[in-house]
């Protein structure tokens, strides 16, 4: 491909007018070759003005495609934005802000655009009709992922996503306001101006970069100067009210509950990279106490023969290019239209020296003005005319024209087709909350039905497309919008404009297009009238069904300019009124938004928000592994340099049995429970007996749901006769505040007790193996006494240590050996921790993490995550006799059902494997050992394991049918997942000082 | 034995708020962080039905209106802000007031409230940070769901809500703005990393630490 090192001039720029500025030059590159745009221009407006006319291939078809629209509707101008991981494809070219260094690829092309050998299909087309995947993939079903679905991606993909990851910025944002204004057109600038001069808060929404709306693509005049004038002179009266915000090239693609509406803002997408700090797009909640849609009208083509054909283009698109961009996308003119939209489109054509060569009208009577406008041009006019067929390969070379039946056919040579079929309100955000459009006969068009709480509806988007009628319509609904926003409304003055007469007819498509070809009807999805056909004959005719089996109005652009055609067609062939016929369901989001946006500053490991312990960063400075256990991030394991996971559990569960060890314990929840009535309330919230705790004492608590199996476990201190400190696990904490509050709140909301989450004011450290009360002692200020005596098994005591911090201690072991938990102000934990390691040097202390915490509790029995799972009860895990028969407790009751006390429930068991070497999972399955392995003889399952270096070998816990009367005997732990059958011996869930004399010591 | 070691207090933001000028360079800094490393906090929650009792004993005591809902109140150097019903922050800036104030501040608080009331420390559980600056508002928007309009919120009015995510209680000290907002310590790192992606558009300083016990950084 060779590639001029200078573009040439734009050769279809027109030498005056539009809004560009012609000062500056903005240099860019379509499909490899150079271009020149000035600022102002969109990345189709600077195509149009260089002279390129195919911008793509079709979706299924390949067949040539150039420019329909000139705004976010278009359908065929879709390229690859940028390269390399800013790469995005489906970027409709009408929409992209010309920047300087603009790269953009034509897609769904290969190998390039002028030479697409995939065009065969256009050859192959009759059997590419609608249902065509579902009749001929059908089978054998294999295929289809392997050959059926990659073939069909390949040849009809919508551009390749960029395989990077995305360098850019986003962010989202909530902007509060009165009166949220969706469109800067006509009817929105007078809403705005209406409302903003009440004093309300007010947010003009533009999806464009420039406000006006039609203003900037129509030659109008309001109070007898150019509305585009106006329209800026508008804008500094809105910029000049400080409660007033404009937010341009921002879309407003979603309606949801309460005055909500998403938002996109493309804040840098206008320049090749975003600033430093700048993100590339903020995605706005926009809570809003009056909505007013002023979104317009897209306008409706005109289904013919070859209408697809490159420079066959809405009219109003033509009118944009010519009078906004001053850019001429062509030379010699067919003006097709339904109404006296098509005499304003070829003055408007002729004004930018576009030789107009006919005009057809379809209306049957000859209209007054068009004939003064063909003759004032020089043009033909053909009344009763419609286009008939297109010509021409790469670009439109000529048109036929004639009447609806085919008669009176005559051929213009042309290179440029403009069609107008009258326009359809911009309805898509009155559905988003469930409403339904409404037909509306007179103006041949759905019109909005129910609207969304405090929307009202503005301009062409409510079907009042005439200048005056925007204008008007805009001012009231502002005003109105504001008042019932609760602001005083002054009188609304509204500029004077012409009205546009409407006169017009409407064009349904055929079945079968008269002049021969294909007449498509959704240029996205190649979608054609014969498709809408055979979805009729084969009986898919609920709209809803046409769209899924035809694709119609489906990808990117949602059917914006084909929806109406299909349905008319559909009702049409159905005998029934478009307006019976129904719509589709218009969906958020209204054009494609970007999920970073959506995500904005919460992405990789920002995602969700991380909870650290206060002794985080000394832990990471050991060389902690660390594990997500919720929110949290808690030490695994301490590698030493060579070590992995399970030699360095090894080593610190050696160290810890042997001498002493410290592991963080601060993620486990802790609630602070206080007033006359605690003790009577824990007595209530736990199934065992707390009230009789004295004061400097814990004891363990175990707790039940409602429905009477275990909730959770966790520890009970009393400090003082009103005053209990319980915790609970990491995992629970939320979930068992939140059950004390419900508790307390609703279901004795007499108990004089407040409870009051205490997790985050503290530090909390395990301090536990044979030499942990030395440790402990050395860090503890003169006179504190943590002797056994002072201090025994299950204790309790205020400690200060470090000169001065007030400190918590309590006597309480999980690992089964002499241990403490040491608990200090959050903000001494980080000091606590690099403390005791300093202190335990020549005690040999070592730092553990979660794994060989979990070995520990393992060879101790205790029950943890595996065991408290939600489906066990306390009988289940050898805690019967803790469930107080004395008193009541929430899930006493419960947990006396049937079922929840069969004696054939699964037990707590441990075991041990039987030979050395074995490894045993979690989640295996007990067996017989002579038994197959069937869900019949299932006995039960594996919950935890561990390597226990006093038993050289895996031990673990399960739960299993009659397991406490099997210990001693053999089964299998089987394994289907992971292929593991290994044989275990049963026995009681204590491996480690049965006795407990240790952590009696 | 153990080796003579001084150990420092940390802060919720010890280690992420390091002073300095942070994001865009350029012009004046749209957003102005300082980090309160001294505020003691005590929880106060009503006991059942003494709501009332509450706020007499309080106001009798230290001469503190405890507030409406979703207000601050002050008085000398206490502030108390709502969190909900009968539920307040009370708190007071100890600044230069010795190596462990907390203790005796939530003592009086609790003492204040004679029986009424349970009062907890909270000093620790929270981080606090004083925001200012021009672009404050539009920082905060991006994270915090809350209208912060002059016309919505003002000086003396108070939030217990999600911003970027994570659970603050917010008020407002000033009509500069100024913003105190008080972060779930576990999560200051989360916030941290918010606020700075937040401010950085519009540049962000973070100034120097008010008080040696802030420890390293």
């Amino acid at each position: 491909m060779t590639t001029p090192q200078r573009p040439l001039p734009a050769s279809h720029r027109l030498s005056a007018g539009g809004l560009i500025d012609r000062s500056a030059r903005v240099a860019f590159r379509f499909d490899g070759i150079a271009y020149e745009g000035h600022p102002g221009d969109t990345l189709a407006s600077a195509l149009v003005a260089n002279g390129v006319r195919l911008v793509g291939r079709s979706f299924k078809y390949h067949r040539p495609r150039g420019l329909l629209a000139a705004g976010p509707e278009e359908p065929n101008g879709l390229v690859e934005l940028r390269d390399g991981a800013r790469r995005e494809p489906n970027t409709r070219a009408t929409a992209v802000e010309l920047f300087d260094g603009l790269t953009a690829t034509s897609q769904n092309r290969w190998p390039s655009l002028r030479l697409d050998l995939l065009g065969i299909n256009q050859i192959a087309a009759p059997l590419l009709g609608a249902g065509f995947y579902y009749k001929t993939f059908m089978w054998p079903a294999a295929f289809w992922e392997k050959l059926y679905e990659p073939l069909i991606r390949r040849a009809a993909g919508l551009g390749r996503a960029p395989i990077g990851p995305d360098p850019d910025r986003y962010e989202t944002a909530t902007a509060h306001c009165d009166v949220l204004v969706v469109g800067s057109g006509p009817a929105g600038l007078m809403a705005a101006l209406t409302a903003g001069r009440t004093g309300a808060r007010v947010i003009l929404a533009e999806d464009d970069f420039v406000l006006g709306g039609r203003l900037l693509a129509d030659d109008l005049e309001i109070e007898g100067r150019p509305a585009r004038d106006w329209a800026g002179a508008m804008q500094a009266k809105l910029e000049a009210m400080p409660e007033v915000r404009i937010l341009r090239r921002t879309t407003v693609f979603g309606v949801f509950d309460h005055g909500s509406y998403g938002a996109v803002e493309r804040v840098a997408d206008h320049v090749g990279q975003p600033g430093p700090h700048q993100p590339r797009q903020r995605a706005w909640q926009i809570v809003a106490k009056r909505s007013v849609l002023c979104a317009g009208a897209l306008e409706r083509p005109i289904v013919f023969g070859d209408n697809d054909r490159p420079n066959v283009m809405l009219a109003g698109a033509a009118r944009s290019y010519v009078n906004r961009f001053a850019a001429r996308p062509g030379d010699r003119a067919v003006v097709a239209t339904t109404g006296e939209d098509g005499g304003r489109t070829a003055l408007a054509l002729q004004r930018a020296g576009i030789n107009v060569i006919a005009i057809a009208d379809a209306r049957a009577e000859v209209s007054r003005s068009l004939q003064v406008i063909a003759d004032h041009a020089g043009t033909r006019l053909l009344a009763g005319s419609v286009p008939l067929r297109a010509h021409g390969h790469g670009c439109v070379q000529a048109v036929d024209l004639g009447r609806p039946d085919g008669s009176g056919r005559q051929t213009f040579d042309c290179d440029l087709v403009v069609m107008s079929n009258g326009w359809v309100p911009t309805v898509h955000l009155t559905s988003h909350l469930g409403g339904k459009p409404a037909w509306d006969a007179m103006a041949g068009a759905f019109l909005p039905g129910t609207l969304p709480p405090g929307m009202a509806v503005a301009g062409a988007a409510a079907g009042r497309l005439s200048l005056d009628e925007c204008l008007t319509s805009g001012a009231f609904a502002g005003l109105e919008a504001a008042t019932a926003a609760g602001f005083d409304g002054t009188a609304v003055e509204v500029p004077r404009a012409t009205r546009e007469d409407q006169d017009r007819v409407a064009l349904v498509p055929t079945p079968k297009p008269v002049g021969g070809g294909k007449a498509f009807i959704d240029f996205q999805n190649d979608v054609t009238s014969a498709d809408i056909a055979i979805a009729h004959r084969e009986a898919f005719r609920s709209v809803e069904h046409l769209k899924r089996y035809t694709t119609l109005g489906m990808a990117t652009d949602q059917g914006k300019t084909s929806n109406l055609n299909g349905l008319a067609l559909m009702a049409a062939l159905s005998g029934k009124t478009p307006g019976e016929a129904g719509t589709t369901t218009f969906r958020p989001p209204y054009t494609p938004v970007a999920i970073g946006a959506l995500a904005g500053v919460h992405t990789g490991k920002a995602f969700k928000p991380t909870r650290l312990t206060p002794a985080h960063g000394w832990a990471r400075e050991q060389g902690a592994v660390f594990v997500e256990v919720g929110p949290w991030l808690r030490a695994g394991w301490f590698p030493k340099a060579g070590e992995d996971w399970l030699a360095a559990c090894n080593r610190e569960v050696a160290a810890v049995r042997a001498g002493v060890g410290i592991c963080d314990v601060s993620t486990l929840g802790k609630i602070d429970v206080q007033g006359p009535d605690a003790a009577l309330f824990l007595d209530r919230i736990y199934a065992n007996t707390v009230s009789t705790l004295p004061v400097g004492k814990v004891r363990y608590g175990l707790m039940l749901r409602e429905d009477g199996f275990v909730f959770d476990d966790g520890t009970v201190a009393r400090l003082g006769p009103e005053h209990f400190l319980v915790t609970t696990t990491t995992a629970n904490a939320a979930a068992v505040l939140g059950h004390m509050e419900h508790a307390l709140q609703w279901t004795w909301p007499t108990l004089d007790v407040t409870v009051v989450s205490a997790t985050e004011q503290w530090a909390q450290f395990a301090v536990a193996g044979p030499r942990s009360r030395q440790l402990v002692a050395r860090l503890a200020d003169p006179g504190q006494d943590v002797s056994n005596e002072a201090l025994p098994f299950m204790g309790a005591m205020p400690l200060s240590l470090l000169g001065g911090v007030p400190g918590r201690l309590f006597r309480i072991s999980f690992s089964g050996e002499l241990a403490y938990e040491l608990g200090v102000p959050s903000s001494w934990g980080d000091a606590l921790a690099r403390a005791l390691m300093g202190a335990g040097r020549d005690l040999g202390v070592v730092a553990y993490g979660l794994e060989a915490m979990n070995v520990m509790r393992v060879e101790k029995g205790h029950p943890a995550g595996g065991e408290l799972n939600g489906q066990t009860t306390a009988a289940d895990l050898g805690m019967g006799r803790l469930v107080s028969p004395k008193k009541d407790c929430v899930g006493r009751v419960m947990a006396t059902r049937p079922a929840l006390v069969d004696p054939q429930r699964p037990a707590l068991v441990g075991f041990r494997a039987v030979d050395a070497k074995d490894t045993v999972t979690a989640g295996a399955h007990f067996i017989d050992v002579d038994a197959p392995a069937t869900t019949a003889n299932d006995l039960g399952h594996v919950t935890s394991v561990a390597y226990s270096q006093g038993e050289g070998r895996w031990i673990g816990l399960g739960l299993m049918k009659d397991g406490p009367r099997r210990h001693g005997q053999r089964v299998r732990a089987w394994d289907g997942v992971r292929g593991r059958d290994v044989l275990v011996e049963l026995c009681p869930p204590c491996f480690v000082d049965p006795a407990g004399d240790r952590m009696r010591g | 034995m153990a080796e003579h070691i001084t150990f420092s207090r940390r802060g919720a933001f010890a280690g992420l708020a390091l002073p300095g000028r942070f994001g865009q360079a350029e012009g004046p800094a749209g957003l102005t962080v300082a980090v309160r490393t001294t505020v003691a906090i005590a929880q106060v929650v009503a006991r059942p039905g003494r709501t009332d009792e509450v706020s007499s004993a309080v106001a009798a005591a230290m001469g503190l209106t405890l507030p409406a809902p979703l207000r601050v109140s002050a008085a000398g150097p206490v502030v108390a802000a709502w969190t909900g019903p009968g539920r307040w922050l009370v708190m007071q800036d100890e600044a230069g007031s010795g190596p462990y104030p907390a203790g005796s501040f939530v003592g009086r608080v609790a003492e204040a409230c004679r029986g009424a009331a349970s009062v907890t420390d909270q000093t620790d559980a929270q981080g606090v940070l004083r925001l200012s600056g021009p672009r404050t508002r539009d920082v905060l928007a991006k994270g915090l769901a809350l209208d912060l309009h002059p016309r919505a919120f003002r000086a003396g009015m108070a939030a217990s809500t999600l911003c970027g995510m994570v659970e603050v209680t917010l008020w407002q000290t000033d009509d500069t703005p100024t913003y105190d907002v008080a972060v779930m310590r576990g999560y200051a790192g989360s916030f941290w990393h918010w606020l700075g992606e937040s401010a950085a558009e519009y540049g962000l300083v973070v100034a120097p630490q008010d008080d040696a016990r802030a420890g390293a950084g």
